[in-house]
C-alpha cells in the first residue's frame, strides 16, 4: 500500500512541468560544466606533457653538445654521471652502437619496438626499474649520432600520467556529484511543488463535490505558495459571501413577491366562488392590476440594480453637471415633501461635473431625497447640498432631522431587500439604497453615512472626474508641478 | 404619409401577445398586420406603407433592432416603437430617442400602447404654429409660459408648465407616468415610487382646485389624461 502510494507519487513527480523544467537546466547546466572541466583538463595535461618535453629536449642538446666536443668517450662520462646523480633518477639514457648494441646508461637493452626509428617515442621496458610493480610510461627523444651511434635520452612519464589522471578522477567525481545533487534537489522541489498543487486541487476537489466551507491549508511560510493559497481563500471567501447574499435576496424575494400575489390569489378565489357584481369586479381587478405592477415594479428595480451592477451602461458615459440633475430631482419631490410638511431646500453650487449616467445619477439623487422624506420627520427639515470639495472629490449629502439610523444598521441598509424594523410598515420595497450603492459603486463613487444629530446625513462622494483629471495631469506635465491626489 | 392612415404592423412572434396586440388595435380603429419573425417583418415592412410598426426585440431570428435598421437603410422612415422584455432599457434603445422612436417595456398596459401608438402616428402631421393652446377654459400661453382659467392666473413653476403643457397637447388621450417622466423630465426610466403622482397631485391641485370642472383625469393603472367635459 505504502509502496504503491510512494510510487503514484513519484509517477507524479517525474510527469511535473517543474521536475521537465529542472532537468531541462540540469542538462544545460551539465553541458557546461563538462566543457569547462574537459577545457581545464586537456590544458593541464597538455601543459604538463610539454614541460615533460620541453626538459627532455634540453637535456639531449647537453648530450649532444658534449659528444660534439669530447666525442663518444666525453658521452659516456656524462652518462655515467646523470645515472649516479640522485637528481635524474627518473631520467633514462641509452648510448647504443649502430648495431643498437649497449655501450653506455641506465637501459641495458635498446627496446625492440624502437628499432630505425629517430624523434618522440612512448614505450614500455621490462623491469627497468626492480620495484616497480608495473611497466611504467616511458618517453623519450630518439636521435642518431654523427657516428652513427644511437642515442636515447627519456623520462619516467608515469607520474605525469598518475597526476593528469588525477584531475581526471576528481573532475569525473565532481560532474557526477553536481548531476546526483542537482537530480536530487530537482526532484525534491518537484515534490514540493506537486505537493501544493495537489493540496489546492485536492481542496478544489473538495469545494465541488461538498460546498463553499472548504479552504486550502497554508504551510505559514509565507512564501508565494501561502500567497497564493491565501488569495485563493479570500476568493473563496468572496465568493462565499456573494452566494450568501444571492441566497438571502432570492429568500427576499420570494418573501416580497409571495405575499401580494397570495393576497391578489387569495382575493381573486374568493370573487371566483361569488356572483358577479360588475362594480365590485372593476374595483377588484383595478387593485389586482395595481398589485401586479407592484410586483412587476419590484422585479424591475431588481434586474435593474443586476444590470447596473454588471456595468452594462458605461458605454452612456458622458460629463454631466450634478448639481443641476440634483436640483431638478429635489424639485421634482418639492410635491412630496410640501405633501408631508417637510422643507425640502437645495443649497451649494451651481455647477459640479462628473463623468456619468444622468439617469442613474438622477434615481440615485431621487432614492436618497425620497428616503430622507419618508423617514425623516414630518414637518421636519431636509437639506440637499451640491459642493465640490477642495481636494477635488464632487459631493452631494441628503440630511434629514429624523431619527436616523443606529450605527449598527450602517452597513446592513445597504443590503437588498433590508429594512429596519421600524420601516416594515411604511411604504417601499428595501431596494432603494442598494441601487444608490450600485450607482456609486459604477461612477466610482462611495457613500458615507453621518449622524445629522439629530437625523441621517447620507454622502455621495465622487472622485474628480476621468476628464478634468486628463487635463490636470496635462497641465502638471507641461508645467512641472507634482499632483498630491488623483 | 396619408391623412387618417391607420394601418399598422406588428412584429410579435408570441402568439398570445400578438393577438391581443391585434385585439386592442383594432377595437380603436386600426388595420393590423402580424409578422411573427424578423424576415417576414422586412417583407411586409418594406412592402406596404405603415402608420406605425411595432416591434418586438427578442424575435426567433434576428434582433428587432436590426430588423428597424435595415427597414431605415432602405429608406423606410415609418415611426417605429420597439418593445423590449429586457427589463432594462439598454443603450441601443436609448439611442433611438435621436433618432424619434420611442420603445416600451414588456409587461405594458394596453392603454400605455394605445398612446404611445397613437402619438407616434400623429407624429408627422403635429407642427403646431400657434402661441396659444386652449383646452376648455383653460389657455395655456407658450411665449410668456403662463397658464389661466377663465382669466385668472395660475402660478405654476417652469417644471410644472412643461407637464401642463404635455398633459395638453395630448389632450383626450392617456398619457402614462413612463411618459410623463422621458418627456417632461427627459429620464429612461420606470419610477419606483409614486413621485410622479405626486407632483401631478400638485399641478393638479392648482389647475383644478375651485374650478367649475376638472381637467385632469387619473386613468387608474397608467397614468393621466387631460380632457374637457364635451
Amino acid at each position: 500500500m505504502a509502496l504503491g502510494i510512494a510510487s503514484v507519487h513519484l509517477a507524479k513527480t517525474l510527469r511535473s512541468s517543474t521536475f521537465k523544467l529542472a532537468l531541462i537546466a540540469i542538462g544545460i547546466f551539465g553541458a557546461i560544466v563538462l566543457t569547462l572541466f574537459s577545457y581545464v583538463y586537456l590544458s593541464t595535461a597538455y601543459y604538463v606533457r610539454g614541460r615533460s618535453d620541453s626538459a627532455l629536449t634540453a637535456e639531449q642538446a647537453i648530450l649532444q653538445r658534449t659528444y660534439d666536443r669530447a666525442g663518444r668517450g666525453g658521452l659516456i662520462a656524462i652518462i655515467q654521471q646523470r645515472i649516479s646523480d640522485e637528481h635524474f633518477q627518473n631520467s633514462l639514457y641509452l648510448l647504443a652502437d649502430p648495431s643498437y648494441s649497449f655501450i653506455a646508461g641506465n637501459l641495458k637493452v635498446w627496446p625492440s619496438d624502437l628499432g630505425g626509428s629517430e624523434g618522440w617515442q612512448n614505450f614500455h621496458v621490462q623491469g627497468w626499474k626492480a620495484d616497480a610493480a608495473h611497466q611504467p610510461m616511458l618517453r623519450a627523444a630518439l636521435k642518431t649520432l654523427s657516428n652513427g651511434d644511437h642515442l636515447l635520452v627519456g623520462k619516467d612519464i608515469d607520474d605525469l600520467d598518475a597526476f593528469t589522471g588525477k584531475i581526471k578522477a576528481a573532475f569525473i567525481f565532481v560532474i557526477a556529484l553536481i548531476f546526483l545533487l542537482a537530480g536530487v534537489a530537482s526532484v525534491l522541489v518537484t515534490r514540493r511543488t506537486v505537493g501544493r498543487i495537489e493540496a489546492i486541487n485536492t481542496t478544489s476537489r473538495a469545494i465541488m463535490q461538498s460546498g463553499l466551507d472548504k479552504r486550502i491549508p497554508l504551510r505559514g511560510t509565507n512564501d508565494e505558495w501561502d500567497r497564493v493559497a491565501e488569495n485563493l481563500n479570500s476568493m473563496l471567501d468572496c465568493i462565499e459571501t456573494l452566494m450568501r447574499e444571492v441566497k438571502q435576496v432570492t429568500d427576499n424575494v420570494a418573501h416580497d413577491l409571495r405575499t401580494p400575489l397570495a393576497r391578489m390569489r387569495g382575493r381573486l378565489e374568493k370573487a371566483y366562488h361569488c356572483r358577479r357584481d360588475s362594480e365590485e369586479d372593476q374595483a377588484l381587478i383595478g387593485d389586482t392590476i395595481a398589485n401586479l405592477d407592484g410586483v412587476l415594479r419590484i422585479f424591475s428595480s431588481i434586474t435593474r440594480i443586476a444590470q447596473i451592477e454588471a456595468k452594462a451602461q458605461r458605454v452612456a458615459f458622458r460629463t454631466v453637471n450634478i448639481a443641476e440633475i440634483t436640483r431638478e430631482t429635489v424639485e421634482l419631490y418639492d410635491a412630496a415633501a410640501e405633501e408631508k410638511g417637510t422643507h425640502l431646500s437645495f443649497v451649494g453650487d451651481q455647477r459640479v461635473c462628473v463623468t456619468g449616467d444622468r439617469d442613474l445619477i438622477f434615481d440615485a439623487v431621487a432614492n436618497l431625497v425620497d428616503n430622507a422624506i419618508k423617514h425623516g420627520r414630518a414637518g421636519g427639515h431636509v437639506t440637499v447640498e451640491v459642493v465640490e470639495s477642495s481636494d477635488g472629490d464632487a459631493i452631494i449629502s441628503v440630511a434629514d432631522d429624523g431619527p436616523g439610523i443606529p450605527a449598527a444598521e450602517h452597513l446592513n441598509v445597504f443590503k437588498r431587500f433590508y429594512r429596519l424594523e421600524r420601516s416594515r410598515r411604511t411604504a417601499g420595497n428595501g431596494l432603494g439604497l442598494s441601487l444608490v450603492a450600485a450607482v456609486a459603486r459604477l461612477h466610482g463613487a462611495h457613500i458615507e453615512m453621518l449622524d445629522n444629530l439629530p437625523g441621517l446625513k447620507l454622502r455621495l462622494v465622487f472622485p474628480p472626474n476621468l476628464v478634468s483629471l486628463s487635463q490636470t495631469v496635462m497641465q502638471a506635465t507641461n508645467g512641472g508641478q507634482q499632483i498630491t491626489k488623483i | 404619409m396619408i391623412a387618417g392612415h391607420r394601418h399598422i404592423l406588428v412584429v410579435e412572434d408570441d402568439q398570445e401577445t400578438a393577438g391581443q396586440l391585434v385585439e386592442s388595435l383594432t377595437t380603436n380603429g386600426y388595420q393590423v398586420n402580424v409578422a411573427v419573425n424578423g424576415s417576414d417583418a422586412l417583407s411586409l415592412g418594406l412592402s406596404a406603407d405603415y402608420a406605425v410598426i411595432t416591434i418586438d426585440r427578442m424575435l426567433p431570428d434576428i434582433d428587432g433592432i436590426e430588423v428597424m435598421r435595415s427597414l431605415r437603410e432602405r429608406g423606410i422612415v415609418t415611426p417605429v416603437l420597439i418593445i423590449s422584455a429586457l427589463g432594462e432599457i439598454d443603450d441601443r434603445v436609448r439611442g433611438l430617442r435621436a433618432g424619434g422612436d420611442d420603445y416600451l417595456t414588456k409587461p405594458f398596459s394596453f392603454v400605455e400602447l394605445l398612446a404611445r401608438v397613437e402619438a407616434l402616428a400623429r407624429r408627422s402631421d403635429t407642427v403646431i404654429k400657434e402661441t396659444v393652446l386652449r383646452v376648455g377654459d383653460l389657455e395655456l400661453d407658450l411665449v410668456s409660459r403662463t397658464a389661466s382659467r377663465r382669466g385668472r392666473d395660475i402660478s405654476l413653476l417652469p417644471r410644472e408648465f412643461q407637464l401642463l403643457e404635455y398633459l395638453v397637447r395630448n389632450e383626450g388621450r392617456v398619457v402614462s407616468r413612463a411618459m410623463l417622466l422621458q418627456h417632461v423630465w427627459d429620464l429612461h426610466f420606470d419610477p419606483t415610487t409614486n413621485i410622479i403622482d405626486v407632483y401631478v397631485g400638485r399641478v393638479r391641485r392648482k389647475v383644478d382646485d375651485k374650478q367649475a370642472y376638472p381637467l385632469i383625469h387619473t386613468v387608474r393603472g397608467v397614468g393621466y389624461c387631460l380632457r374637457a367635459p364635451s
